[in-house]
């Protein structure tokens, strides 16, 4: 059992089918990527292609399990690829699916999301904001006259995830096609949100008073995340 | 100019002084001048709290950072969140809320709330704009009124420091008080009077030699100021006129600028 089966599946399911319907391409992982020196900053007058601005369906995602059903390397696009967009800006999904053995779920959970909030590339500018799950993504039009694609965007993420010693593997869906098909993945994403605002809470807060917590009902749900808070609990009590 | 280049250390210009001598005409003005000027990508920040710089740019922002400010301590109430997702959220909701036009950024940072500590989060909009600001040439800043309230909630370093001071000797004063405050608070490179609405040469050379503050020089009366302001019109519409060539003579003639 895993923290995230449920939307798991789920995700797995949209993918496959969108594969099935002849929606969905797979792109070659390549690992040789240009890399930046520091946070981009893209503006508006340099933009070649805007993904999931605040303005438009966005969605971003991280789930992890032991890796077992993981197609590892995989990078999935629905939709246009960047240079191909007719578009100046188009909806955007990102799902990150990582396999692994992680031992402490929330550790594991920060280096994930360092390796891949601060990824950078040349000419891509990329902001996330947890809370609503969105992300935005600038990519100038320097880098996308010189080839910026997704399959550059995703292998660089898998590239990010596996540097971690804890990452088996790593696989990446992105959609651009439209808002209906980001909009899709609002079933598992809302559940996703759950676990892992749970999972903070356990850890930052350490409050284990579960009737008077907000994500009991979530707990209640995913075996997992109780487990976590068992071990916890006990590590806690063990200190004092 | 290429993406390599575009990371670098900016110019950061601070317009400071004494209340109601002309600070948000001057950086309006400069904005104006900046707006065509080959010195490249410039973001304006309005951190004064009455907003008038924007008003005198027309640049009227749906939410400013004190607004991003309030909008992250409420998502922290209503959700669990980490330190890693909070510095995430903010560096998404300042790129959010800057206007962006032509060479021009422009980002109102609004009226100070004192309610509750939230020292992690100033110091997270703050490194926000700092990181936003590097990916310009110039930062133009229009201050409350002294270096401290820029250094505290804008920007660490201030690398020019203008002084704007109108006639009187009071404002010179303050104008000298402020300098004193910038030799602890900020490592500026350049430092400059300018007078504003003086009556002339003589007068602004009579002023300056009751100050070791270095002039920079005067900007004139000027009836196209005053109509711009009184119709609330644009000043990156304003035409050549003798305080907007004073402005570009003193500022960016001079070379003040230049390193």
């Amino acid at each position: 059992m895993g923290l995230f089966d449920q939307p798991l599946n789920e995700i797995r399911a949209y993918i496959d089918g969108k594969y099935r319907d002849g929606l969905a391409r797979e792109l070659p992982f390549t690992p040789v990527i240009p890399r930046a020196d520091s946070t981009q900053v893209i503006l508006s007058e340099d933009t070649g292609l805007e993904l999931g601005n605040p303005g438009m369906a966005s969605r971003s995602l991280l789930l992890w399990d032991s890796g077992d059903g993981l197609a590892d390397g995989r990078i999935t696009l629905v939709g246009p690829d960047f240079p191909e967009s007719d578009s100046a800006s188009l909806p955007f999904a990102q799902v990150l699916i990582v396999g692994g053995d992680f031992s402490d779920e929330y550790d594991c959970y920060r280096d994930l999301r360092d390796a891949t909030y601060n990824i950078r590339l040349r000419g891509f500018m990329t902001r996330v904001f947890p809370g609503r799950q969105s992300i935005w993504c600038r990519v100038s039009k320097e880098a996308l006259a010189g080839g910026f694609s997704a399959q550059i965007l995703g292998s660089s993420l898998i590239q990010a995830l596996k540097q971690l010693d804890f990452v088996r593997g790593a696989e990446v869906l992105m959609v651009t096609s439209s808002k209906g098909d980001v909009d899709e993945l609002a079933g598992p994403a809302d559940k996703v949100l759950d676990i892992v605002e749970a999972l903070i809470k356990m850890y930052e807060e350490m409050n284990f008073d579960c009737e008077e917590c907000e994500y009991v009902e979530v707990c209640d749900e995913v075996v997992e995340l109780r487990q976590i808070r068992e071990r916890l609990k006990t590590e806690r009590e063990g200190k004092e | 100019m290429a993406e390599a280049e575009r990371t670098r250390v900016n110019k950061v210009v601070a317009v400071c002084g004494k209340g109601g001598v002309g600070k948000t005409t001057i950086s309006a003005i400069l904005s104006r001048l900046l707006s065509e000027d080959a010195i490249g990508r410039v973001l304006v920040v309005d951190a004064d709290p009455a907003v008038g710089l924007g008003m005198a740019l027309s640049r009227f922002p749906e939410r400013t950072v004190n607004d991003v400010r309030k909008e992250i301590i409420s998502t922290v109430r209503e959700h669990s969140t980490d330190s890693m997702d909070l510095a995430a959220s903010v560096d998404y909701k300042m790129m959010e809320i800057v206007m962006e036009s032509g060479n021009l950024g422009f980002l109102s940072v609004g009226r100070p709330e004192e309610e509750g500590c939230y020292c992690q989060l100033n110091t997270l909009l703050r490194e926000a704009i700092e990181t936003l600001s590097s990916h310009f040439d110039l930062t133009l800043i229009d201050a409350e009124a002294g270096v401290e309230q820029v250094n505290r909630r804008v920007m660490r370093s201030v690398s020019h420091l203008l002084l704007v001071s109108d006639s009187a000797l009071k404002a010179v004063r303050v104008a000298e008080s402020i300098r004193k405050v910038a030799d602890d608070a900020v490592n500026y490179r350049k430092l400059g009077l300018l007078i504003n609405r003086a009556r002339g040469e003589e007068d602004a050379r009579q002023l300056a030699s009751r100050t070791d503050l270095p002039l920079l020089g005067w900007i004139p009366e000027d009836d196209t100021v005053r109509e711009f302001d009184a119709e609330a019109r644009s000043f990156l519409e304003i035409p050549s006129c003798p305080a907007l060539e004073a402005v570009r003579s003193h500022i960016l003639e001079s070379g003040f600028l230049s390193d």
